[in-house]
């Protein structure tokens, strides 16, 4: 089985060749897609209810979807984890995400003022 | 993923860091291309300006509009007809372009008064056009033209019209990007909200960042009206210059181009509340899941299903057929902005295309990061590159093709490199599942044309080859394929017809009883 770091490896890469919505322009719109897509994500893989009342929300959950599913069919260890592990799982997921797209980013623009 | 150095940019060492080679075990953090900023003296750079950027590249293809330059003839000629968004009115903005025509005296003694003259004047010689854009240009810009004030008092003289400006003169950015900005910024400011649409559907989207290059627009429109979406506006390709006064009232923004339209979603994410949904409409797998999540947001996601299982149905085994013959062929991605992080990773997967190198002319930061991070490892990634360092870059990774602009495609074709044009396409749409194929088909007909062999003939050194006979496409592309692929019953080529977009213009569409 794939240790934790392996694991995100994983699940990042398929995100950063799969997905657009991590790339929105502005350090803040990152973190906060990173947040709320990844959060709806790790509750559907618990089986979770997710809050789809607002349009926003609903919004971060068709991306959610789309990455649920992709990720049970590409990662069958995804299946033997506990729910306590993948909402570990993902939190070290958003975590990774954050620094590569924000924190440790060397896109200039995304803190520039004038954008 | 170490900076590259280009051997011509060595005496402009600022070039540096605007190229970079992806690393095994790399990411993002590790070096990424400097983008949009002005361009280094000395290197000389293939962008568009900022007013290019607002009107050739968004404002233009509006389609019910009299899209008018206040400034020299120049400025409007060379923003005209290079790029193919037609439009189902018979392609009124693209057959006709308008300038003020300024002149030297003008500059001297002002063009306030020229100004007014054409806006009646053209609006006299197309009286079913009402609606009109203004856009601004250095020399205008320069003297301080008021061309509010003008369309202001020429609205109060002609009051079925309406007028749009679009201050954004050449020099108002680094590039083209500087003018999607501002014209994005402006329309929200001063159009939208101004008209109240009639909804018909209980799914409104608006589709944003889409041009409508050979039919791209019309595509898209298919699958959403096959799926009861009610589209209100198209910013801005074939669009409807009133439809895009009514953005305010769609349930969702889907967004295509991010590059040139994120800031307008931007703001009506912010202003209205609707929200912004990222999607890729190129290539099967990305399509899907675009359509299904369009879908999933308003509950019909079975109806978005029905239309990828027909259209994967009769399309994929045409794809399958030429990614047989396209598999490992060396590509560079060379577009201006969003597709090389729209086709970096599909045309890999799907066509077995080698992406060698990605690069952009006026793209941010951002957009390199979707193309690194989408491209495969190896790969040279460019910001603004000149053409010396096309050059050199086409001779050290020997790309079968390009897909690129005109200007460096021919060339590219010098030194015997076919190119595709990535902005205007060749046989397009390349939108859609068929539209895949025809994409599929257009980079088949480039690599294996049997007139492009003759090309690597040096006539000044090498005789005329007079045995053998003339060599067809698929002499040239079946010769290393297994007789089981040569001679599948499944893969085919392309079967579609020339003009794939005149009929969908007189389709009709099933109705979906809208929720009382």
């Amino acid at each position: 089985m794939a240790d934790i770091n392996e694991k995100i490896a994983q699940l990042e890469n398929f995100i950063m060749k799969k997905c657009l919505w991590q790339f929105h322009s502005r350090a803040w719109d990152r973190k906060n897609q990173n947040e709320n897509i990844l959060r709806m994500t790790a509750e559907l893989l618990c089986g979770e209810t997710v809050n789809t009342d607002d349009p926003a929300d609903r919004c971060y959950w068709v991306d959610a979807v789309y990455l649920a599913d992709s990720y049970r069919e590409r990662f069958d260890w995804l299946a033997s984890m506990s729910k306590d592990e993948i909402r570990e799982l993902f939190l070290a997921l958003r975590e990774r995400l954050d620094y590569v797209l924000v924190d440790g980013s060397l896109n200039e623009e995304l803190t520039d003022p004038r954008y | 993923m170490p900076y590259h150095e280009f051997e011509c940019s060595k005496c402009i060492p600022e070039r540096k860091k605007h190229a970079v080679t992806k690393g095994p075990g790399e990411d993002l953090t590790h070096a990424l291309p400097l983008g949009y900023l002005n361009t280094i003296p000395g290197s000389i750079s293939e962008r568009g300006c900022a007013y290019c950027g607002a009107k050739h590249v968004i404002g233009t293809p509006m389609k019910d509009v009299i899209h008018i330059s206040h400034g020299p003839t120049g400025c409007t000629y060379d923003t005209w007809q290079t790029k193919r968004y037609i439009s189902d009115n018979d392609n009124f903005q693209l057959k006709r372009t308008f300038a003020t025509d300024v002149k030297e005296k003008h500059i001297v003694f002002g063009a306030e008064k020229v100004l007014k003259q054409n806006i009646i004047e053209a609006f006299k010689a197309f009286p079913d056009i009402k609606r009109m854009t203004i856009y601004q240009t250095c020399a205008t810009a320069l003297i301080g033209d008021d061309i509010d004030a003008i369309a202001d008092e020429v609205m109060e003289e002609m009051p079925d019209v309406d007028i749009f400006v679009c201050n954004s003169p050449g020099f108002a950015g680094p590039s083209q990007s500087g003018g999607h900005h501002k014209i994005n910024i402006a329309w929200i400011n001063k159009k939208v909200g101004n008209v109240e649409p009639k909804i018909t559907s209980d799914y409104v989207i608006n589709y944003v960042g889409e041009y409508n290059i050979q039919g791209d627009q019309e595509i898209m429109l298919d699958f959403f009206r096959r799926m009861g979406i009610q589209v209100l506006s198209t910013f801005t390709g074939n669009g409807s210059y009133d439809e895009l006064r009514a953005m305010h009232r769609a349930h969702l923004n889907v967004l295509e181009c991010a590059r040139s339209a994120e800031y307008i979603c931007n703001e009506l994410r912010t202003r209205y509340g609707i929200p912004r949904l990222d999607i890729d409409g190129f290539g099967f797998e990305p399509l899907s899941s675009s359509l299904l999540k369009v879908g999933r947001f308003f509950g019909i996601e079975d109806r978005a299903q029905k239309i990828i299982d027909e259209e994967t149905a009769r399309w994929k085994p045409e794809l399958e057929w030429y990614r047989e013959r396209l598999l490992g062929k060396k590509v560079c991605l060379w577009p201006g902005g969003s597709k090389l992080w729209h086709w970096a990773h599909v045309i890999h997967d799907e066509m077995g295309l080698d992406v060698v190198s990605v690069y952009t002319k006026f793209g941010h930061q951002g957009d390199m990061e979707k193309g690194i991070a989408r491209c495969e490892v190896g790969a040279l990634a460019i910001d603004d590159p000149n053409e010396l360092e096309g050059l050199e870059a086409m001779y050290k990774l020997k790309p079968d093709i390009i897909f690129t602009g005109k200007r460096p495609g021919e060339v590219a074709k010098k030194i015997r490199v076919p190119y595709l044009n990535a902005h205007a396409y060749h046989n397009g749409p390349y939108k859609g599942y068929e539209g895949w194929v025809r994409f599929a088909r257009d980079i088949y007909n480039a690599i294996y044309s049997p007139i492009h062999q003759l090309s690597f003939l040096d006539i000044t050194r090498d005789g005329i080859p007079d045995e053998g006979g003339f060599k067809t496409q698929r002499m040239l592309s079946d010769t290393s394929l297994s007789e089981e692929v040569r001679k599948s019953n499944y893969m085919r080529e392309y079967t579609g017809t020339l003009d794939i977009i005149t009929p969908l213009r007189e389709k009709s569409y099933p109705e979906f009883n809208k929720k009382p």
